[in-house]
């Protein structure tokens, strides 16, 4: 028979792995839907290819919430 | 062990993953004060980056020649171009070149100077790495950060004509109408969070990209080199991102107070004229009441 209540299980190692995989989830969406979306203008418009930087700043916004994500995992003991 | 070693004699040893440290430590006090090894490394680094810059600023001439003061002078170009282009008043924004352009070249500069091999966990003094990037502790990103941002507060409202009138720019018209005065309190308090984002996203970078180098490093195990070469070459390119990021986002939060005292000098938001709409012409909205 196997007895998992005798084994002690680090709970906070599940809520860190929770953590960092559920807050990467955002911004890698918005991350898609920013390039996504520049392409399909430079596509239209080559002209908006000159967005890149402004694209890029958007971006680092964006990421900013999955790093906060991965900050918070040090809080978990 | 007092004494520095290399990291891989040890990593043959213990094999309890790799060594990752978010924190600062401390390295050695001077007079009480505790000096951490991202000071110190900080210390080093600005040093070498004033001697290096002094001496290619030194030897600038009409035709340039060698490598590195063409890329000195291609960043310098590139961000000061990107700062005069953020003003719709140009000689407004050629006065903040200088400053956008020491600010770009400090962190780029310090990121990079962080991922030569040696330093971070490489070399060890107890257990602790002695040299760790100055970018990589969030004391010197928000130090960076405080200073970008209050400089940004003291410029905008100098370029607005006084604290009220910078305070004026938050409201979208009477502060006396409720609803502008609570989205007015509103848009002050996200102001205020911008210090703390563009250092916490200067410093979450990098010590990622710290953490990404020594996992992988970890893994190679003998060939750690190998492995972790990829993400040392990604993590130029992120540093030389997040270094033109804090750039062009400081400079976009005075860009928009400028252009907004710029546009309103002789005009407010308040007056009982007629606003602004696409496709009507003001000059002409008088004389249509008036037939």
């Amino acid at each position: 028979m196997f007895n998992f209540a005798a084994e002690a299980i680090n709970t906070a190692v599940i809520g860190k792995g929770l953590m960092v995989g559920l807050g990467f989830i955002g911004p890698s969406i918005g991350i898609g839907i920013i390039g996504g979306n520049y392409l399909k203008s430079v596509g239209r418009n080559p002209e908006a290819a000159k967005f890149f930087g402004q694209a890029l700043v958007f971006v680092a916004i964006v990421e900013l919430f999955g790093l906060l994500a991965f900050a918070s995992t040090f809080i978990v003991k | 062990m007092n004494i520095p070693t290399l990291n891989f004699i040890t990593r043959f040893a213990a094999d309890d993953g790799p060594a990752i440290h978010v924190a600062p430590a401390e390295i050695f006090h001077v007079g009480g004060v505790a000096i951490t090894n991202s000071i110190l490394y900080g210390w080093i680094s600005i040093t070498l980056i004033t001697i290096a810059l002094v001496a290619i600023a030194r030897k600038v001439t009409l035709q340039p020649k060698g490598g590195a003061m063409q890329m000195v002078e291609a960043g310098a170009d590139f961000i000061s171009s990107a700062v005069v282009d953020a003003f719709t008043d140009k000689s407004r924004g050629r006065k903040y070149v200088p400053f956008f352009v020491t600010v770009f070249f400090f962190i780029l500069l310090n990121n990079w100077f962080g991922l030569i091999p040696g330093v971070g966990e490489a070399i060890q003094r107890g257990e602790n790495p002695v040299l760790r990037p100055f970018t990589a502790d969030l004391n010197g990103t928000l130090a960076i950060g405080i200073f970008t941002m209050v400089y940004v507060y003291f410029a905008s409202i100098r370029e607005s004509g006084g604290i009220v009138k910078y305070f004026k720019h938050f409201f979208l018209g009477s502060p006396l109408n409720p609803l502008y005065l609570v989205i007015g309190i509103l848009e002050i308090f996200t102001d205020l969070t911008r210090t703390l984002s563009l250092s916490l996203r200067l410093f979450l970078n990098v010590t990622i990209g710290e953490i990404v180098i020594a996992v992988f490093a970890y893994l190679g195990h003998a060939g750690g080199f190998v492995t972790a070469l990829p993400f040392t070459l990604v993590e130029l390119f992120i540093g030389a991102l997040q270094a033109y990021i804090f750039t062009v986002l400081s400079l976009q939060y005075l860009a928009i107070t400028v252009n907004h005292a710029t546009e309103h000098d002789n005009h407010d938001l308040t007056e009982d004229e007629p606003h602004e709409t696409i496709g009507v012409d003001r000059d002409r909205v008088g004389e249509a009441t008036a037939a």
